[in-house]
């Protein structure tokens, strides 16, 4: 496996003992449906959070949550608009980004950035 | 049917709009759908961080529709009924009752004013909803006598209100101040022009058109800005007339019962004077409803302009039709306006020779247009006073204003007293049936009439205009049957003097 991609995983697994520490409750994690793919689908405080791993080490040009653009954004919307409609979920839903940032060392550091298309009308 | 119910404006009247919120799950968003424009929509972004101020976190797909939902929605009224709607939805507050929510909001979820307060208030009334505005906004929802309204500092005072752990304010009844300014300048201020006051008298007393001309510095724009000092005061139903206006256009009303003067510049738009726009607002014409519209250097406007004066000034009233609708404002206004008598400026005067050529002369006349000119009651020449005139320091001034201004309401009120019950409020305003069938013009003087409008070629509108003139001469007299000598005044001001246009 590439080391980003070994990184990456990586980061997923902590994020999601993290999240469960912080009152997520992990539904699944790496649903794939073709239009994209989701890393962790959890309920967190009666709804349905769809939340996107990012990983990155400290001083790349980008923190990990710019790295979500508009056209994963939408992917993401796709993907979690499928896992609902499969899963019967008609309460609300959300998209949250856990940016996972990797000190020198090694050491992860966990930022959230819940409900990151509040708001957006270009969707 | 739904309960929380916003405004929309239609002309200066408010028409209720159904506010209806449903939300289903799914990824947040707030879609407004009644035809809004950009202000309404943007309404979602200010209703959400407002309620996210207060705590309420909205969740889910939002659908606020807007009914009737034909209509088109303007501007940020609609922002405080939004807020409600979703908030009673999310069964965060109840209302369970009708009201009237009218207010823009803030992010932090303060409420602020909004133009149409008074239509609202009116509305409010007429269907015996509670009307729920801004702080702000109630000043002028005060003069709307009869209205159970209440000031809104707060969405979070708002729901406290309706959840029963908070009363808010209500709006204070405010009979509407008295206060009349002092007269700025005051008729005892202006030497000499004893002609051009009684003018003004007459004007005001019964809401006569008036042009002064004269050479340049002889005092005409100071005569007509005296006008504002002898005005009689707003009748109750005058003053919510005008306030409708104001709130309309969103100007910060003044509370008093000092009739409207505005003044406009010779550079306004059409639009800017007639109304209309983008956004549908009255004009100049229509803010000066029941009072002054001023027009200085009156040459000077836009000929399409003035002839867009014509219907207004003759039906009191004005209808702007756009694609989108038609709208009718008010604009019963007294027209003064002043202009020079040449492009020189010197016909006529008695000393400065005119340098006007025939050719000129003749290019400034056609400026304004025999139907215009037709629609003046009074002509009035401003001369200038002569060098010994003007250094002379004396009292003899005339009365102050003060005084004339007695004379004119003592006027009004005859008239007042005599079409009051058939709906007109001054002489000026009577059509032509009421003016032949119930305007004391006896025989001797309908003959002297005669001989006169056959003299000076007056048309049928023009008889019509001398005899109101000559029924508000009579009433500054404190006479019942109209007499020669008032017509006989009234048919001077109509000749005019030295005009070029009367030539």
């Amino acid at each position: 496996m590439a080391r980003h991609l070994e990184i990456g995983a990586a980061g997923e697994a902590w994020a999601a003992r993290e999240l469960e520490r912080l009152g997520y409750r992990i539904i699944e994690t790496n649903v794939n449906y073709g239009v994209g793919e989701l890393d962790i689908v959890a309920e967190e405080s009666g709804e349905i959070a769809v939340v996107e791993v990012r990983t990155r080490t400290i001083g790349r040009m980008l923190p990990p949550e710019a790295t979500v653009g508009p056209r994963k954004t939408r992917k993401l919307v796709k993907a979690g608009s499928i896992w609902v409609d499969r899963n019967g979920w008609d309460g609300p839903w959300r998209i949250d980004i856990a940016a996972v940032t990797l000190s020198a060392s090694g050491e992860p550091t966990l930022e959230i950035f819940k409900d990151i298309t509040a708001g957006s009308d270009w969707l | 049917m739904n309960t929380v119910l916003g405004v929309t404006l239609q002309g200066i009247e408010a028409l209720p709009v159904e506010v209806e919120v449903e939300i289903t799950g799914g990824l947040f968003s707030i879609s407004v759908v009644g035809l809004p424009d950009a202000a309404v929509r943007e309404a979602r972004e200010r209703v959400r961080a407002a309620l996210r101020a207060l705590g309420m976190s909205v969740r889910g797909r939002v659908a606020v529709n807007l009914a009737p939902a034909d209509r088109p929605k303007e501007g940020a009224l609609l922002d405080l009924a939004m807020a409600m709607g979703i908030a009673s939805s999310m069964k965060k507050a109840s209302c369970l009752k009708p009201a009237l929510f009218l207010g823009e909001l803030a992010l932090d979820g303060r409420v602020r004013r909004v133009r149409g307060a008074v239509p609202a208030a009116i509305l409010a009334r007429k269907r015996g909803w509670p009307l729920f505005v801004s702080p702000e906004n109630a000043a002028e929802v005060a003069l709307v006598h009869g209205v159970e309204a209440y000031a809104v500092e707060t969405l979070a005072d708002l729901f406290d209100h309706f959840s029963g752990q908070g009363q808010l304010p209500r709006v204070e009844q405010d009979p509407g101040s008295e206060f009349q300014g002092k007269p700025d300048p005051d008729f005892a201020d202006i030497k000499g022009q004893s002609a051009a006051k009684r003018a003004l008298e007459i004007a005001a007393a019964g809401h006569h058109n008036v042009l002064f001309v004269g050479s340049p510095g002889s005092g005409k724009t100071l005569l007509a800005r005296a006008l504002r000092g002898v005005l009689p005061p707003l009748s109750d139903e005058e003053m919510l007339e005008t306030l409708l206006v104001r709130s309309t256009v969103g100007l910060a009303s003044e509370y008093s019962r000092e009739r409207p003067f505005r003044a406009v510049h010779h550079t306004a738009s059409a639009i800017s004077i007639c109304g209309g726009g983008s956004t549908m607002r009255p004009g100049e014409i229509s803010l000066a409803h029941r009072g002054v519209l001023f027009l200085d250097e009156f040459t000077e406007f836009r000929r399409d302009l003035l002839e867009s004066l014509r219907q207004p000034l003759e039906d009191g009233v004005i209808s702007v039709s756009r694609a989108a609708g038609t709208v009718t404002y008010p604009a019963r206004v007294l027209l003064a306006t002043a202009c020079n008598p040449c492009p020189c400026g010197f016909y006529g005067d008695p000393v400065e020779p005119c340098r006007c050529s025939a050719s000129a002369l003749e290019r400034y006349r056609r400026k304004i247009s025999g139907p215009i000119l037709d629609r003046i009651d009074l002509y009035v020449n401003v001369p200038r006073l002569t060098p010994e005139e003007l250094v002379q320091i004396g009292d003899d001034n005339g009365p102050p204003s003060e005084h004339v201004r007695e004379k004119v309401i003592a006027a009004r009120t005859m008239q007042w007293e005599r079409w009051g019950d058939q709906g007109y409020q001054c002489n000026a305003e009577l059509p032509e049936k009421v003016l032949r069938r119930q305007v004391a013009v006896g025989g001797e003087e309908r003959a002297f009439l005669k001989t006169m409008a056959s003299k000076m070629r007056l048309s049928g509108r023009g008889i019509s205009r001398v005899v109101k003139v000559g029924r508000t001469i009579a009433d500054l007299a404190g006479s019942e049957k109209v007499a020669v000598e008032h017509l006989a005044e009234a048919l001077a001001y109509r000749e005019g003097g030295a005009l070029p246009w009367t030539q």
